[in-house]
């Protein structure tokens, strides 16, 4: 069969192809005339739109506002060190846990360079390019490092440095005069709340699931009410309540006389998804038999070392669909926070609308934006299926 | 009735004589229905006992007493001298004294072989993980299947993975090993490489406690048979007593259906 199917020549190939999943009777005909249609006239207006009618000018003069918006020139300096460290260290981390496939690298190195090239301009770009070497030097090293005698310690720096990334740009974004974080803007921002977003909500996801499988009543109850509650109410009502009236919780820090808005809105984030991620996780758990815990039990292991090596990876591992379906969201839900009076990316793209120039000729920027958004999202999308594919070794 | 522990006469193994797990009047109850009823009886080191009975008699119920993994409500039990209470020292010194190998193998299914057996040593007994390696190498050897060391649990036979559950339960040296009905998962073909493994366990000294219904290879490893009903033990003797001499009608009529 596929000797003979090999042995066609190409044409008649691609003419059996057609004839065979496209008209194979009448009714798939009529749907296939029909689906062309509508795809050619979508096609048509796409592009007529993004090559004629788009005012792209609207777009690139305004990079540095839907890169940065509302953030000082004069205080860049202040991103880029964390920035770079982010790169070393996602560049490392990838080399050092992935199993590599050059398709991966090129859907990663392609959307990271589409998102910063096109938004980077002037000095920006060569802090971005920068911060780019740093990423595939850092990949380089780790790759030469794996497997070697450095491998824990390399993986250990990785760790540390990720770790570190916040406090060092916050100790950057305060020292001397400081920036006041209300100006943080653009996509920068979107990116920042995200990450730290699915940083933080994603411990704080999987101990709120375990602490609802837990047998203390009181752990068990604190956590089933603080799930329920959180999912109670919509982001933004959460958002707003940072705003206003969060600071009254909170205690107040270092003479400040309250905790930082950017701060406020990434709590928000982070306890928000918690809440969601936890009910994905918990799903998760109730995957895992009984019988392992049992062998675990048996040969010794305590509870917590039950539950790291053995419960954890194996729930985490059948839900993690689901749980990229809420990252990938959060990253969506960042640009809620203009409820706060930021500028995010979407923000800014709406922003040009309101510049001389460009009075209400918003398209081109919107669909700039859509473009970036789906940019992440899609990279998330990919990257999970793959770690799905990595994990999925010996599974069932 | 239970005649005892007075006739060890033809043990396959010199035994010292000492008493390895000592259960007094042990009762369960899982909520009002009760699954041990008074159950008393004592084991000695190096001693193979086979428990059998019908379904639902209490059987993994009894085992999963042994360590722990069910909890007893009333009467004693001795673990080489440690009472199991609800003292976690206890429970920690009495689960790496005894191995449990069960019925559906219960394999960690994303960690590899050699991760599996070497998993336990290294964070329990925090052993090194060169000479955890090398232990999981050793006990990969004794059961057969060395060359399996990198595949995933799901890769292999059932009668490997049995095999490598084993070995898992091993790697903790411990002195007593419990097996709940270790090859009835199995298909036929299988049974026997499992059953080699506990046959040459049994005759290196192990103190054994296996739920089983291979009544051939009962026969030959065990020095005493427990026959269970009902949440009781219902007789208790020696194979050749069980195969030639049986007290209860119970069973004896059990003994006819599955021989
Ligand atoms: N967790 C539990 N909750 C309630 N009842 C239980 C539980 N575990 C066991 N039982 C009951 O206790 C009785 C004894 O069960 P056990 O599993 O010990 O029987 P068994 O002799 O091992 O049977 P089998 O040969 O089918 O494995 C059964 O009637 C069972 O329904
Ligand atoms: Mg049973």
């Amino acid at each position: 069969m596929q000797a003979q199917l090999s042995s066609l020549s190409g044409p008649l190939l691609a003419r059996r192809w057609v004839q065979k999943n496209l008209f194979s009777n009448r009714w798939n005909s009529v749907l296939t005339v029909i689906t062309l249609t509508l795809f050619a006239v979508i096609a048509y207006n796409l592009l007529r739109f993004v090559l004629v009618s788009a005012e792209w000018e609207s777009v690139d003069v305004n990079r540095r506002l839907l890169f940065l918006a509302t953030y000082p020139s004069a205080e860049e300096w202040r991103l880029w060190p964390p920035l770079w460290l982010f790169s070393g260290v996602a560049g490392l981390a990838y080399a050092l846990w992935s199993r590599v496939s050059r398709r991966e690298i090129v859907i990663l190195g392609a959307s990271a360079a589409f998102m910063f090239l096109l938004l980077a301009e002037g000095s920006n770009g060569a802090l971005v390019a920068t911060g780019t070497l740093i990423a595939v030097g850092a990949y380089a090293g780790g790759r030469r490092l794996r497997e070697t005698r450095y491998d824990t310690t390399a993986r250990r720096v990785a760790i540390g440095g990720g770790v570190a990334v916040l406090p060092l740009a916050l100790i950057l974004l305060n020292a001397g005069d400081g920036v006041r974080t209300t100006v943080w803007g653009g996509v920068m921002l979107n990116l920042t709340l995200a990450t730290v977003g699915i940083g933080f909500g994603f411990p704080l996801g999987v101990m709120l699931a375990l602490g609802r499988a837990s047998s203390l009543p009181v752990v068990r109850l604190a956590c089933a009410g603080y799930i329920e509650f959180v999912r109670a109410g919509p982001l933004i009502l959460w958002l707003a309540m940072a705003r206003f009236v969060l600071p009254d919780f909170l205690p107040t820090v270092g003479g400040l006389d309250e905790v930082d808005l950017v701060v406020r809105a990434m709590m928000v984030m982070a306890g928000f998804s918690g809440a969601y991620i936890a009910e994905v996780v918990r799903g998760g758990l109730q995957t895992i038999p009984r019988g392992q815990r049992e062998a675990a039990d048996a040969m010794g292991l305590n509870a917590f070392q039950t539950t790291w090596y053995i419960v954890l990876p194996q729930a985490l591992r059948s839900v993690i669909p689901a749980l990229v379906n809420r990252f990938v969201s959060l990253w969506k839900d960042t640009s809620l926070v203009v409820v706060l009076g930021f500028v995010d990316l979407l923000g800014a793209a709406r922003a040009i609308s309101a510049q001389p120039d460009f009075v209400g000729r918003q398209a081109a920027a919107l669909l700039f934006a859509a473009l970036v958004f789906w940019t992440v999202a899609f990279t998330m999308s990919r990257l999970s299926l793959r770690i799905e594919r990595h994990l999925g070794v010996g599974e069932r | 009735m239970t005649s005892q522990q007075t006739q060890p006469a033809q043990g396959q193994t010199q035994r010292t004589g000492r008493d390895m797990i000592v259960v007094e009047g042990v009762s369960k109850w899982f909520d009002d229905f009760q699954a041990l009823r008074d159950v008393t009886t004592t084991m000695q080191e190096q001693e193979v006992v086979v428990v059998f009975g019908p379904s639902g008699s209490g059987k993994s119920t009894f085992i999963r007493t042994l360590n722990r993994l069910e909890q007893h409500d009333a009467g004693r039990i001795l673990i080489d001298g440690i009472e199991l209470t609800d003292d976690l020292a206890n429970l920690e010194a009495i689960r790496s004294e005894v191995g449990m190998v069960f019925q559906q193998f219960n394999l960690f299914p994303h960690l590899t072989v050699q991760r599996n057996i070497t998993l336990a040593p290294q964070k329990v007994r925090h052993l090194p993980q060169a000479e955890a390696e090398e232990l999981a190498m050793q006990l990969l050897e004794r059961v057969g299947i060395p060359e399996q060391a990198d595949k995933f649990p799901a890769q292999l036979s059932g009668g490997q993975q049995q095999r490598v559950a084993i070995a898992r339960a091993l790697a903790m040296q411990p002195k007593i090993m419990l097996f709940d009905e270790p090859t009835s998962a199995l298909d036929p073909e299988m049974i026997k490489e499992v059953l080699d493994v506990m046959r040459e366990l049994a005759e290196s000294g192990m103190t054994m406690i296996v739920v089983t219904h291979e009544m051939g290879f009962a026969r030959e490893v065990a020095d005493r048979f427990l026959f269970f009903d009902d949440g009781q033990i219902v007789e208790e003797g020696t194979p050749e007593h069980f195969f030639t001499d049986p007290q209860e009608d119970r069973t004896k009529l059990f003994l006819s259906q599955i021989l």
